[in-house]
């Protein structure tokens, strides 16, 4: 392909976000008009900035530290590099099997695989319930949505641990279903379609089509799956960080480390490095947090757009 | 009922089956676990409520559940001061860069809590940890931020950092509803800003603040990976019942008491289900009353 179409997709996306950029400003009420004293700005915008150091403390120190020898980790200054730069060699370490209990790489393409599979999944089973909830009243429909909001309730703890035990009759101990399944159910996902549905599939529209003698699968996958859009991305992406981050039931139910994913992994890793004095073991701990958290964030600023409208349903509670 | 509502279900069943298999169905079995005793000699017996019994009777469980409680009662509200705080600045506009400030400030979310309390760890390492030496820099030598006084501590600030960002969007998202018009009308009345924020903004986004106070305290209560992870760098600093899930998870996995656990987890489950309706009715009663 050229390179005509994509810069002209650039300047759409320029051109949309400059939109967006403008309404935000249209929207917003003159700083003046508050009658606020000078220097408020500046002073708010510093306690702002004093936040935002802390927030990026751990994630400059763990970019720093990947680049370190084990030795530097622990005795060069914690915000400064030091040499030798190692980054390189450490994160070669992530193909190796460097102890004998897994490999990094192994591990990354498993969570890749569960959280995908789990939240493609969860996104799918919530976008039929929130539709089914918002747009039909079948017989027990509300019981059945008080039913689900109710499971937001229970601990995860509560569900989990028997999961394990019931795995152990139905061998599903050390089988990728037993993550994939379980993730796949997201009672938040329904509530947030729900709400989403409700606000942006109009009722009307639904009729009309049905009017015209569409049938009701026809409608839900050409009329009203378009309009899901931002909602659909919005509980696809928090599936996807659900099961990312997901660490409790791995933790349980995988006892093959082949099958862990990148949080159990990590876990075992860094119970290791303190006890068997594996000299590579610290850095690979680090350099295997900053790839774990890179996709997810990388993910977050690219779909901006959609989940930033997506998440003021969580506000639309009542 | 029309005859399009009945097909409805059809929408709503692919769920409720997965829904049944893998949150119903465990948290029966649970419970009916929960009411038996496997031993060595004997095998499993129906003990009724003995596991119960014994899981009201452990000190450190309770003492886990009252450890639980207290973070939560001083994690959220600090977090969600914060939160709010930065979320009014910014949809006030009164902040430069306020745009670049919400995406940083997001950040957190996207990291495991696994690798946020790794990273925490680190930094606060008792003899290596850049923090341990800033605070001999300016003065307090010798501290140790996971001796048994400041761990506790330590695990809120980290909590805090984990979630602060994700409720500042969802509180941000929600004042950006709030009607331009009433606000203008409070400004042509003369209100100072303050009172804008309190008595205009802050009502009118409760049901948001409600809901976050409601969703963080089932996180909070649930607290696992943080105190996990931070044990296997420090084990002296956690104690295998530090909270009610470390209890369980040590009492079913590291000894095999399966029984026991499945009720303590019935127990945590009740606890938490308890104290979060109570709080909602709490809250509407004062609702009421306002």
């Amino acid at each position: 392909m050229s390179a005509f179409p994509v810069s002209r997709r650039a300047q759409a996306r320029r051109e949309r976000r400059r939109c967006e950029q403008l309404e935000e400003e249209a929207r917003a009420i003159p700083v003046k008009l508050y009658g606020l004293r000078r220097g408020t700005v500046t002073g708010l915008t510093a306690l702002s900035m004093l936040f935002a150091i802390f927030t990026l403390v751990p994630i400059a120190w763990i970019v720093i530290n990947s680049t370190k020898t084990q030795a530097n980790i622990f005795e060069s200054p914690g915000f400064w590099f030091a040499r030798p730069f190692e980054f390189f060699r450490n994160f070669s370490l992530l193909f190796q099997n460097v102890d004998g209990y897994g490999t990094y790489f192994r591990w990354f393409l498993n969570t890749a695989v569960y959280a995908l599979a789990g939240g493609i999944g969860a996104t799918a089973l919530a976008a039929f319930a929130g539709y089914g909830f918002a747009r039909y009243a079948f017989r027990g429909s509300r019981a059945l949505f008080y039913l689900v909001i109710a499971a937001l309730l229970v601990p995860i703890t509560a569900i989990t641990l028997p999961l394990y035990l019931t795995y152990a009759k139905v061998h599903l101990i050390n089988s990728i279903w037993g993550m994939i399944l379980p993730s796949m159910v997201s009672p938040v996902g329904v509530y947030l379609m729900k709400v989403f549905v409700e606000v942006s599939v109009p009722r009307e529209l639904l009729d009309a089509a049905r009017i015209d003698g569409a049938g009701e699968i026809r409608i839900f996958f050409r009329l009203a799956l378009p309009l899901m859009v931002p909602g659909l991305m919005t509980v696809l992406l928090l599936s996807i960080v659900g099961v990312w981050n997901n660490y409790f039931l791995p933790l349980i139910i995988f006892s093959q480390n082949q099958l862990y994913p990148l949080t159990v992994g990590l876990g075992l890793w860094s119970q290791r490095a303190q006890n068997s004095g594996n000299a590579e073991l610290f850095p690979l701990v680090v350099v295997g947090g900053l790839v774990t958290i890179i996709p997810l964030i990388a993910l977050f600023l690219v779909l901006q757009r959609y989940w930033r409208s997506g998440l003021l349903l969580g506000s639309l509670a009542n | 009922m029309h005859g399009k509502d009945r097909r409805g279900i059809w929408f709503v069943i692919p769920f409720l089956v997965a829904f049944l298999l893998f949150m119903v169905a465990p948290l029966g079995y649970a419970i009916y676990t929960s009411l038996y005793t496997t031993k060595i000699i004997g095998g499993t017996a129906f003990s009724g409520a003995a596991n119960y019994t014994q899981t009201l009777h452990a000190g450190d469980f309770w003492s886990g559940v009252a450890r639980v409680i207290i973070f939560a009662a001083i994690q959220i509200p600090v977090m969600l001061a914060i939160a709010f705080f930065f979320a009014t600045i910014f949809d006030l506009g009164v902040v430069k860069y306020g745009r670049l400030f919400r995406t940083i400030f997001f950040i957190p979310f996207a990291v495991p809590a696994v690798v946020g309390a790794v990273m925490w760890t680190f930094l606060l390492e008792p003899q290596f940890g850049p923090f341990t030496h800033a605070a001999s820099a300016i003065g307090f030598h010798g501290v140790n931020f996971f001796s048994s006084s400041l761990v506790f501590p330590s695990i809120i600030v980290i909590v805090i950092w984990e979630w602060t960002g994700y409720n500042m969007v969802i509180l941000y998202t929600a004042l950006r509803s709030v009607p331009r018009d009433v606000v203008e009308a409070a400004i042509l009345d003369h209100a100072p800003l303050w009172k804008i924020i309190l008595r205009v903004k802050l009502p009118m986004v409760r049901p948001a603040i409600v809901l976050l106070v409601f969703l963080n305290t089932i996180g909070a209560l649930q607290l696992f990976t943080e105190p996990l992870i931070l044990s296997y760098f420090e084990p002296q600093a956690i104690s295998a019942s530090y909270t009610p899930t470390l209890y369980i998870y040590n009492t079913a996995i590291g000894g095999g008491e399966y029984n026991l656990a499945a009720a303590a987890a019935v127990v945590l489950g009740v606890v938490i289900v308890a104290i979060s309706v109570g709080s909602l009715i709490f809250r509407r009663r004062k609702g009421q009353l306002a």
